[in-house]
């Protein structure tokens, strides 16, 4: 590559996007018969001090394709962003957004807001949703530095924009786990209750969904956990996670299989 | 009617030249100099929004004077590599070398062949690690680029500046001490600049994939103490 100078009235501005398209540095596929692997579960809930993210960690083809796909990636210090759909066109995604944030921000000797970056990806989004099959369906959750609050962004195939005050959910199991987070839900959890919500509602999507990767307690594989505050983007450690999840199995075990009731 | 004048290459050159340091000479110069663990880069700048040293990538800095638009198109257009190069490729491959000669050819090419030459020089400064070295490119406006050891000086008055900081500093020290000789030999004996007026980056480790720090007033004072 050269060096990409414009004339004022050519230059792309501080969007990596639209220097990328300009420049050819991405491609688009127009292959309408390729089955490819796809990411499944991820929920984001909001907690009273930011929001809470977990992911499943497989990957489904017409097999599984991969145990261990890590589906929740900080997009910068605070803000993470999530995937479902073609896992190719998702990891793209993920590295046109963290690259697009930090170009803007070094180009511009400024930060975008989260609701700018919620906004950037709109029309990212649409153009690969409609020109492609291999739809991909982000969520985005961060720390808005400006109100102080954790903010979720979810959407729909046609790159429509929306944010969630509560939860959202992405991929193949969200029926399973959206019906978990809707029962347990209310809006003064704290952070251990969401880490405990959000859990249950992998769990769930795991339990049901045949594309969700549960707790994997043979190959030691447990769902990605996240939590975004003010401390920015902290991932839970594997064995704080893998514990979480012994103690739903556990209670799970104790019911023999039964979801409700009070060993929920 | 028109006449044409003969004019040689050599005053050709020569005019383009003295056309290019004198709008260089024009602006304040900046001091950029290795220290035990990183780089800093050290310019006189009133603007605390219009700066002169930015962040090109993870482990490259920019620093430019001259006239701020064409310098300012200049770090745009490397950030554009880098991130672009990046992305083709992989983070590890954006090389400051590449860059500071992507530069070196524009500036040539545009002293030479330009409706007049970029009144710029501008500096690549690039943070090593275990596959590159710590190296500092300075390419002038006529498309010269060098390669300098542990400190590189921009600007009109750049000789005098050298010569300053070299008999202030003969090894790589901390960065308080470096940022002490090069703020001094910006100034001179003669004068005091004040905080307010420099403009400080660094590049260093600090566990972060991205390594360059601008520093505010209150760090440079800091250091300066």
């Amino acid at each position: 590559m050269g060096l990409p100078l414009f004339s004022a009235s050519e230059d792309p501005g501080p969007s990596f996007f639209h220097f990328a398209e300009r420049t050819g540095l991405t491609t688009n596929a127009l292959d309408h018969s390729m089955s490819s692997p796809h990411a499944t579960t991820v929920i984001a809930l909001r907690y009273d001090h930011g929001v809470v993210m977990v992911g499943d960690r497989q990957a489904t083809g017409n097999y599984i394709a991969s145990r261990d796909v890590r589906k929740i990636e900080p997009a910068d210090r605070f803000t993470a962003l999530a995937i479902s759909g073609t896992a190719a066109r998702g990891m793209e995604f993920i590295r046109m957004a963290q690259l697009s944030f930090e170009h803007y921000e070094k180009m511009t000797d400024s930060a975008l807001s989260l609701e700018g970056k919620a906004n950037y990806l709109s029309p990212i989004i649409q153009r690969n949703n409609l020109t492609t099959p291999l739809i991909v369906l982000p969520l985005l959750a961060g720390w808005d530095l400006q109100s102080a609050t954790g903010r979720i962004f979810e959407y729909d195939g046609a790159g429509g924009c929306y944010e969630r005050f509560d939860f959202a959910t992405i991929g193949s199991g969200s029926p399973f786990a959206e019906s978990t987070l809707r029962l347990g839900f209310s809006t003064d959890l704290d952070l251990e209750a969401a880490l405990d919500l959000g859990a249950l509602s992998i769990y769930e999507a795991g339990d049901n969904d045949p594309s969700t990767g549960g707790p994997d307690f043979v190959r030691n594989i447990y769902p990605m956990m996240v939590t975004i505050s003010v401390n920015g983007f902290q991932e839970l450690t594997a064995d704080d996670v893998a514990r979480r999840f012994a103690a739903i199995n556990e209670r799970r075990t104790q019911s023999g299989g039964v979801a409700g009731g009070s060993l929920r | 009617m028109s006449n044409y004048f003969y004019v040689s290459p050599e005053q050709l050159i020569r005019d383009r030249a003295e056309f290019a340091q004198k709008g260089i000479a024009r602006g304040r110069s900046i001091v950029a100099a290795i220290y035990d663990v990183g780089i800093v880069m050290v310019a006189e700048n009133p603007s605390a929004s219009l700066y002169k040293i930015s962040e090109i990538y993870d482990r490259i800095a920019f620093a430019g004077v001259g006239r701020y638009n064409e310098f300012d198109r200049l770090r745009e257009a490397g950030i554009r590599w880098a991130d672009g190069t990046g992305f083709t490729y992989s983070r590890g491959d954006v090389d400051a070398r590449a860059l500071a000669n992507f530069y070196a050819q524009h500036l040539g090419d545009m002293f030479t062949e330009g409706q007049k030459p970029l009144e710029v020089e501008v500096l690549v400064a690039q943070l090593g690690n275990q596959s590159r070295e710590t190296k500092l490119y300075r390419v002038a406006y006529e498309g010269t680029i060098s390669d300098e050891s542990r400190f590189a000086v921009l600007g009109g008055d750049a000789e005098t500046i050298k010569g300053r900081f070299a008999a202030a500093e003969d090894h790589l020290e901390p960065l308080s001490l470096t940022l002490k000789n090069a703020v001094g030999a910006l100034a001179g004996p003669d004068r005091t600049i004040d905080v307010s007026d420099l403009e400080v980056g660094i590049l260093e480790d600090r566990g972060n994939r991205r390594t360059f720090l601008r520093l505010n007033d209150e760090q440079v004072s800091e250091y300066l103490r």
